[in-house]
């Protein structure tokens, strides 16, 4: 059977349904996955953008908390399937089917679908999250998931070691069986030959749909789980299933490898920081993996320069390393290594450096922005001071560990 | 002794696997739909339950997940007329699968393995 007919009996489900609580207040109205990211994305665009350039046309997500937005996106961005050819996306809030609560974890959402996957019947179920940013084939994973007879295949990321003690840990032997598993250990195990890099679990998986089913069902049933894949299942599998790692390779560049978890908010400013170099390791102008999303109606962006350019105390004005979406207003202003989402404004005078601006936000005159994250629709009175004084900045904001301010929208701040 | 609560519709069946199981020397208490085993596992719970699928209202697979939502570890043995099921992905939250025969012999020793007797 051809690799195309394989993925053809591959159910995709994208778990959507976390609080999203590391993420506040960024997650207060909308859960984590359709957070605004990157100037005109969700987060999750990454990932269905994956889907589509994988050709996988079966999706369900699971959503729960604060779902609206989500459930808009997705109809609204993502409507793309045919129904009549077997291709579908779908929300599904918990349908407290077979119990009455809430999702306890991640392996519990799958649990309470069930029904779902006995509806299906597909020979293979890929799991994915929603918070996650990277550009990957799973042909490849599903590919080497079949040439290993594998039973369970997780898709795994060098990354540096002091980076790895936030994941999960796994180790392996020369054919990518996976023989150890550590969650977020203190002292990661090196990849075998590599003493700075540890091999560490992506969130995405290819379960053959019978060793999931009795995997859900089992942590179900133990009272001591946190019925989580990533502490509970995958590593409760290790001894009695055929588990592998597949070593993650970037869709399109060989030589890629970049994949950020979008766990925090300093994490989530990071990301949205990569977009602002020269050459970004995860390229949005690649148009053969184009990432797609849904976009309002709005005007084009506009800069408007003055025939003496205002002095700002940083420097002259004008846009360096930025990310600047439509309908965005930016006169006499400088901005430097910042990303704009749609209708922005900056007024003259304004500096704005470091720092994500959210859709509407207003930027008055003669006011400083640095290192922060400015929700939707918060508005800067003119001459106000954001990211310049610590201590201020304490008095009246949330401050992340890494030092990024967080505006929440809703905030007066005149 | 130990308690084992069996759930059929059909009394003749509850009629038989009662007088075979407490041949073996169990203590036996019926159920005749999902509603009335739910309430029995909910006031006394027993040690094991011997469940039918086709029953009329709540099916015995929406019964096994109701008494598996419950958390309380009670093994469950389906038994039904029909072997498709079997391959049903909402009735592997059972511990055992065993068709129904008018020889029960299939079905004593399952309880005995499940019971670790």
């Amino acid at each position: 059977m051809s690799l195309k007919n394989h993925m053809k009996n591959t159910l995709c489900i994208l778990m959507a349904g976390g609080k999203g609580e590391r993420l506040y207040p960024l997650t207060k109205a909308s859960a984590k996955p359709s957070v605004r990211f990157g100037g005109i994305y969700r987060i999750v665009d990454f990932t269905l953008s994956n889907c589509l350039n994988s050709d996988i046309r079966r999706i369900y997500v699971l959503t729960q908390y604060r779902s609206l937005s989500l459930d808009r996106h997705v109809r609204l961005g993502w409507s793309v399937f045919n129904h009549e050819l077997g291709e579908f996306i779908e929300c599904v809030p918990p349908q407290q089917r077979n119990v009455d609560r809430w999702y306890r974890g991640t392996a519990d959402s799958i649990y309470q679908n069930i029904y779902i996957l006995q509806r299906e019947r597909p020979e293979r179920v890929l799991i994915l999250s929603g918070d996650h940013v990277y550009k990957m084939n799973y042909n490849d994973m599903l590919a080497f998931h079949m040439e290993s007879n594998a039973e369970l295949t997780v898709a795994g990321v060098e990354v540096p070691r002091s980076e790895a003690t936030a994941f999960g840990v796994i180790g392996c032997d020369d054919r990518y069986r996976i023989t150890t598993w550590e969650e977020k250990p203190a002292n990661p195990k090196p990849v075998p030959g590599k003493d700075d890099v540890s091999f560490v679990s992506m969130g995405v998986y290819i379960f053959n749909t019978d060793a999931l089913v009795k995997s859900v069902i089992a942590d179900a049933k133990s009272s001591s789980s946190a019925h989580d894949f990533g502490k509970d299942v995958v590593p409760g599998m290790l001894r009695s299933y055929r588990v592998f790692v597949h070593n993650f390779k970037e869709a399109n560049n060989e030589a890629g490898r970049y994949w950020r978890d979008i766990g925090t908010l300093d994490a989530y400013w990071a990301a949205n920081m990569d977009f602002c170099s020269d050459n970004p390791q995860c390229n949005l102008y690649d148009e053969t993996w184009p990432i797609r999303t849904y976009q309002v109606q709005v005007p084009p962006a506009k800069v408007v320069t003055r025939d003496r350019p205002v002095q700002v105390a940083e420097g002259p004005e004008g846009i360096h390393d930025s990310v600047i979406s439509g309908g965005c207003v930016v006169a006499g202003a400088l901005v430097r290594r910042s990303v704009l989402s749609h209708n922005v404004r900056i007024d003259e005078g304004a500096t704005v450096e470091e720092s994500v601006l959210l859709d509407g936000v207003h930027v008055g005159a003669g006011a400083r922005v640095r290192r922060a994250i400015l929700d939707q629709d918060v508005a800067v009175p003119a001459g106000f001071t954001i990211g310049h004084d610590p201590e201020t900045d304490r008095s009246r904001f949330s401050i992340s560990p890494g030092g990024v301010v967080i505006v929440p929208r809703g905030i007066n701040l005149a | 002794m130990k308690q084992i609560l069996v759930v059929d519709d059909e009394i003749h069946i509850c009629e038989l696997y009662q007088s075979e199981l407490e041949d073996e020397g169990y203590a036996v208490t019926l159920a005749h739909s999902g509603k009335e085993a739910l309430d029995a596992v909910e006031r006394n719970p027993p040690d094991l339950i011997v469940l039918d699928i086709q029953m009329p209202g709540m099916d015995g697979i929406e019964t096994l997940e109701k008494i598996l939502g419950k958390d309380k570890g009670i093994p469950v043995i389906l038994n039904t007329a029909y072997s498709h099921y079997k391959e049903d992905f909402t009735t592997w939250g059972a511990d055992s699968y065993v068709v129904k025969s008018s020889d029960t012999s299939k079905l004593k020793e399952e309880v005995k393995r499940l019971l670790g007797e």
